[in-house]
């Protein structure tokens, strides 16, 4: 990796780790721990169960909105702090600033999936939980390389927010969605519906189905996950390229 | 004072470096290619689990019993329109759908929506053992608070007679309607002597409609006119040894 890349990620992950990030991380992760303790007390049957799966699902979702959050908030302070104009008047490409940022977020979003599933590794078999914090960094890989595009792009915290939360929502419920516009009750031959589904298809094409990703079910059901975890790597690492190129486009273009 | 977003006009595309536009374009078709390659999303029809155990339900209600229970309907009541596929009742589990109505109606006794389901959903797939599944159902709940569930009992008295042609099912119903729900209305109550007379048990028919004639429970003085009328036909009938002719189906 260029030297000024490894700076800027490594100036990233210091910024991360200085600031309250860690701090919030792990208070939000023991909150949701102990929640899940209350669970596993006032359920009369399947404790664990219940106790692990109620974690999982908390944990995913805090863990989404809290990088999604900080690397928006983070990219949107130093666009007004004119902190990255100082940096682009030095001998720094474009590219290798929203290089570097990425490759820093990248190794945060890794760091929270490490924290959150670590309680896991005694609420369900380790194997298991081994997968869904691989799943896990997966996702807030894609999570993180968006909201970087969303905030190069709109250079605003509110916007760049609702489009990341938009994305993720439309994201996570999209296989759905295709299978009740794939089938529906009624109305299957009306104009409407078409072009529904064809607009339905073409955001498939285009967004990641995150509903596979990070199953609660690996850790409950003993459904087979190593399986599951290749082609998702694949599908991660093609999405953060492109967010990658979308961004770095956006960036390039950007005027100062 | 106005205020205006400061407009930023973006730099030429030529300015992006080709690289950038090369991976850009290279993901982007990855991207499309990789996912029109994934195969369909199929609908699958899930099997609808075992409820949690009452106590369970309860705890986890947090305090909110009544709400919990309408959720747990409202989910109930969906199960059969799962996400791209619609699921006949009638391939549901019978034993599960009870056990799931037995839970809601243990969270909020007072609904009565469950044994709606139970009735008139549920109760209407054309086949025989499930309807009389939910008619046992409705029966038993029915026990445990009368005055509150008569009508869906009625509802399945009729049904047990006409869709079941199970008469005695029916007379079961109807005699449990009358001996325990001392608040259902005159017809509900008098439901049993009509179907007495059907199943040609005139004399009893008799004795109950002139037994409830003597109680005084009915007031309304067009009904006590009807049903001294029709007494007075039974009695007429059962010297005749013969249902009358007005309530014998057609040849």
């Amino acid at each position: 990796m260029d030297s000024r890349i490894a700076t800027i990620a490594r100036y990233t992950l210091l910024e991360a780790a200085r600031t309250r990030l860690p701090a919030l991380v792990l208070v939000t992760f023991a909150l949701l721990l102990a929640a899940s303790f209350f669970i596993e007390s006032i359920s009369i049957t399947e404790g664990a169960r219940f106790q692990a799966g109620f974690y999982a699902a908390t944990v995913r979702l805090a863990a989404v909105f809290i990088a999604a959050l900080y690397v928006i908030a983070t990219v949107a302070r130093e666009f007004n702090d004119k902190v990255l104009e100082v940096l682009l008047a030095l001998d720094l490409p474009r590219s290798h600033y929203v290089l570097g940022k990425l490759a820093g977020f990248l190794a945060i979003a890794l760091t929270i999936a490490a924290a959150a599933a670590a309680p896991l590794a005694w609420l369900a078999a380790p194997g298991a939980a081994l997968a869904w914090a691989a799943s896990l960094a997966l996702e807030l890989a894609i999570v993180a390389a968006l909201a970087l595009f969303c905030v190069i792009t709109f250079s605003q915290l509110t916007p760049a927010a609702s489009f990341v939360l938009a994305f993720y929502v439309l994201a996570r419920s999209l296989t759905a969605i295709r299978l009740m516009s794939e089938n529906p009750i009624t109305g299957a031959d009306t104009l409407s519906h078409q072009a529904a589904r064809v607009v339905i298809e073409a955001l498939a094409l285009l967004l990641p189905a995150l509903d596979s990703w990070t199953r609660t079910a690996w850790l409950v059901n003993e459904t087979p996950y190593w399986p599951a975890l290749a082609p998702l790597a694949w599908q991660s690492a093609l999405y953060v390229a492109l967010l990658a190129a979308a961004a770095l486009f956006d960036f390039h273009r950007k005027n100062f | 004072m106005r205020f205006r977003a400061k407009r930023e006009p973006q730099r030429a595309i030529a300015t992006v470096p080709r690289w950038v536009l090369a991976l850009l374009a290279g993901a982007l078709l990855a991207q499309v290619a990789s996912q029109a390659l994934q195969p369909k999303p199929s609908a699958r029809a899930e099997a609808l689990g075992a409820p949690a155990p009452p106590q369970l339900l309860r705890a986890a209600a947090l305090g909110e019993p009544i709400a919990a229970a309408q959720l747990l309907t409202l989910y109930l009541q969906a199960f059969d329109n799962q996400p791209g596929v619609s699921i006949p009742f009638i391939q549901l589990d019978y034993a599960r759908v009870i056990a799931w109505l037995e839970a809601i109606l243990a969270l909020d006794p007072v609904g009565q929506y469950p044994l709606l389901m139970a009735s008139q959903l549920y109760g209407q797939v054309p086949d025989a053992a499930r309807q009389r599944a939910m008619c046992e159902f409705v029966r038993a709940e029915f026990e445990r608070d009368p005055d509150r569930r008569w009508r869906w009992l009625a509802h399945c008295a009729i049904m047990a007679k006409h869709r079941l042609g199970d008469a005695q099912l029916a007379l079961g119903y109807a005699e449990a309607i009358r001996r325990l729900a001392r608040r259902a209305p005159g017809w509900a109550r008098q439901m049993i002597v009509f179907i007495l007379e059907d199943l040609g048990e005139i004399e009893a028919a008799t004795v109950l409609l002139g037994g409830l004639l003597a109680s005084g429970e009915v007031t309304d003085a067009k009904e006590i006119h009807f049903l001294t009328q029709r007494l007075e036909q039974l009695k007429a009938a059962g010297k005749s040894s013969a249902p009358p002719k007005s309530r014998r189906p057609e040849p």
